[in-house]
């Protein structure tokens, strides 16, 4: 929907991108552009980078080397000239417009539903309490969780949970999500109610980035599928061509494992 | 050996006011010492390596060293610098900066107890490292560290005894006081002895039925860092 | 008035033989207080005498609620008069030992609990009882699960002998009390002294960390 219209392709912005763990080389020059309205599924093998490339794509995980700017702004690049306070300034404003799902949701325990949502939007967003609990409600329901509202995270289930997280994202007004593996923790008949979610997301042409290994949903949502292997992006393209005609043998086996894997019976 | 019962009677009164200071000493000493101990734990994960290195040298210093050597050296290097304090407020900075230095371990483990996906998801949203500790991190640490709070509390009550070797005028000093006075030591020291143990087991019984309170209030309250060893005083 | 390094390094032979004779105190008086545990230890875990198990519950608690430099007097002052004439070196073990045994007898309790229940069955049903089955197959587990807070322990009792300078035992504290009452340098003879005790201590309370990292490895 996006594709080729000229500079709009480039709202998040992904150049050059290396970084090294002690012992593991997790991307290896990685560039990557995504277009407002977007949605992009990163597949992969286990340990390939996806969860590296997503963490850079906000700086939680600072890269070694490349630049990543948001709509033109500057969200993290090494070597970086500017202060250290600067650097924490720019990037601490740049994250407030980037929404980040965990695999294992991360909502805070201490906090109960509402105040999840309400907290960063005081917090961050600096909205006056009433203002941030209006936001909340709307981004509750939108999650399906207005009922579950003064409820202890705990007492939620693993969908729930990640729905909370999805509902703390949205109340941000983000111009971008990154979601890791949003569905893995999940037991299977809780994963499509945070599917259908993200698919609504979608439809109003949120900006997404989604690393998942649901290739029925990626080709659904998505607008792009890469494929990155050993910290390479190793193919890219539409949902129909990367799914259907493979152009590298990797991605053909890849396929083929997670197909095969996809029609046993879930034995863990 | 006989029981001077009207020992009790008579100096009464005055191991009872030695009491009362030993209170407000404590007191002034967690007020002061449990903020920096915050401070210092956070220092300790500073992005400052200088801070860092400032911090956990303070918090080494104090934990390996016996607490009377540091009253001295108080006692003696604050008048060095010009500092000339009645010995009760040498007494309670002591006290603080040796307190300080075994909350800020407390809380430090406290925060590395709290999930490491607590930070970062609060970091996610554009909170600052600050932000992020002050609304996130720190309320679930609070739960978590309460028993080896009071672990430590407890064990300032105990410490305050060796101010009485700079001559503050708390309960240890009363009891020296008056065993000089009656040369009836038994007496003086035993009445003391159990005047800590009531003020401790007080303590304690109080503190417990909070860490219930919270635990059972917070979600995280399953989770509990194991109360640091207790201190013994030196 | 500067602070002149003349006066510690003075200070500092005196201040080294006043480190030995602290490290000694220390030494002694968790030796005795290890042994006087483990005998409380077996006693009252053997016995399973009600009383026993009360007294030393109360002992433990008055020992954690009171400050050892009362402890420390209520020995050196009070032993005199009921006719036991000890010097100040005696008493100041003898408190030192009546307050680590507490905290010992917590670590063992500890470590001992650390022992599988199927080990008293296995050694009974080997005929083994009694002193044999403590001392060749109980005791031997529980101390070496204990290391680790043994050694802690350690560093405290350390510390804790800086507290015998008030009842004139001459050790590292008293030592440096002695040279600058002469030569009314506080701080430098102080800071000589403080040093000692922090290498002291940071040393043991280091190997006291390597060892439980090695222990949990070997555990995991
Ligand atoms: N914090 C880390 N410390 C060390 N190595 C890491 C860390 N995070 C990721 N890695 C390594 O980097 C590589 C890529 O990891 P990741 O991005 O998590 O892969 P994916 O999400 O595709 O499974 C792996 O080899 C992994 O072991
Ligand atoms: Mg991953």
């Amino acid at each position: 929907m996006a594709m080729d219209t000229g500079k709009m392709s480039n709202f998040l912005e992904m150049t050059g991108l290396v970084k090294t763990f002690t012992g593991a080389t997790a991307l290896q020059d990685v560039s990557l552009n995504v277009a407002k309205g977007e949605v992009v599924c990163l597949i992969g093998p286990s340990g390939c980078g996806k969860s590296t490339l997503l963490r850079t794509a906000n700086w939680l995980t600072p890269a070694d080397a490349g630049e990543v700017r948001l709509d033109g702004e500057l969200v993290g690049t090494m070597p970086d000239q500017r202060s250290a306070s600067k650097q924490a300034k720019g990037l601490n404003a740049v994250r407030a417009r980037i929404g980040m799902v965990f695999q294992n949701f991360n909502v805070w325990p201490h906090l109960n539903v509402l105040e999840n949502v309400v907290c960063p939007q005081m917090v961050v967003a600096k909205r006056s309490r009433n203002e941030a609990e209006k936001k909340a409600l709307v981004a509750l329901s939108e999650v399906g969780l207005e009922d579950k509202k003064s409820e202890w995270p705990d007492n939620l289930s693993g969908g729930q949970k990640q729905r909370l997280a999805i509902a703390r994202v949205l109340a941000m007004d983000p111009d971008l999500m990154l979601l890791d593996e949003p569905t893995s923790a999940l037991d299977p008949e809780l994963v499509s109610g945070v599917l259908a979610v993200l698919k609504r997301l979608a439809e109003k042409n949120m900006t997404m980035i989604i690393v998942t290994h649901e290739l029925g949903f990626a080709s659904s949502v998505a607008d792009r599928i890469v494929f990155l292997e050993g910290g390479h992006i190793i193919e890219q393209g539409p949902p129909d061509v990367i799914l259907q005609s493979p152009a590298t043998e990797r991605l053909k086996l890849f396929l083929d494992k997670l197909n095969i894997t996809a029609f046993q019976p879930k034995s863990d | 050996m006989s029981i001077d019962l009207s020992i009790f009677t008579n100096y009464g009164p005055q191991l009872l006011l030695g009491f009362w200071m030993t209170i407000k000493i404590v007191v002034a000493a967690i007020i002061l010492g449990m903020p920096f101990g915050l401070v210092l734990a956070l220092g300790r994960r500073s992005r400052f390596v200088f801070i860092r290195l400032l911090a956990s040298s303070f918090i080494e210093i104090f934990r390996n060293t016996p607490f009377i050597i540091q009253v001295f050296m108080f006692f003696y290097v604050l008048p060095f610098y010009g500092l000339y304090l009645p010995a009760e407020y040498v007494g309670v900075v002591a006290l603080a900066a040796f307190g300080s230095a075994y909350f800020a371990e407390v809380i430090r483990g406290g925060i590395d107890a709290v999930a490491k996906g607590q930070l970062e998801s609060a970091r996610a949203t554009g909170m600052s490292d600050w932000q992020a500790m002050r609304y996130i991190v720190l309320p679930q640490t609070l739960p978590i560290i309460l028993p080896a709070m009071t672990n430590q509390t407890l064990s300032l009550v105990k410490e305050s005894a060796i101010l009485s070797t700079i001559t503050v005028g708390e309960l240890t000093m009363a009891a020296i006081t008056v065993q000089g006075e009656t040369f009836r030591p038994f007496e003086a020291f035993i009445m003391v002895a159990l005047l800590y143990w009531a003020l401790n087991e007080t303590l304690a019984i109080i503190m417990r039925r909070v860490e219930r309170k919270v635990s059972k209030r917070s979600s995280g309250g399953s989770r509990a860092v194991p109360a640091v060893s207790a201190v013994k005083d030196g | 008035m500067k602070f002149d390094f003349i006066y510690t390094l003075d200070a500092l032979p005196r201040l080294l033989e006043g480190s030995l004779v602290t490290l000694k105190l220390a030494l002694l008086g968790f030796a005795f207080s290890v042994v006087l545990a483990t005998l409380v230890t077996v006693a009252r875990t053997a016995s399973k005498s009600r009383i026993l198990s009360i007294a030393v519950a109360v002992y433990i608690s008055f020992i954690r609620g009171t400050p050892l430099l009362v402890q420390i007097f209520l020995v050196f002052y009070v032993l005199p008069i009921v006719g036991l004439n000890i010097g100040p070196v005696t008493a100041g073990i003898l408190a030192l030992t009546l307050n680590s045994a507490a905290f010992v007898i917590e670590i063992l309790r500890g470590g001992l609990a650390s022992v599988p229940k199927g080990q008293f069955e296995a050694a009974r049903s080997l005929g083994l009882s009694g002193y044999a089955l403590w001392v060749k197959v109980v005791l031997p587990q529980t101390f070496m699960s204990s290391i680790p807070p043994l050694v802690n322990e350690f560093t405290q009792l350390l510390k804790a002998t800086a507290l015998l300078s008030t009842i004139t035992v001459v050790e590292l504290m008293r030592v440096s009390q002695q040279i600058y009452s002469n030569n009314y340098h506080p701080i430098e003879v102080l800071t000589g002294a403080f040093v000692m005790y922090f290498l002291m201590c940071f040393a043991v309370s280091r190997g006291a960390s390597w060892l439980e990292s090695e222990f949990e490895v070997k555990r995991a």
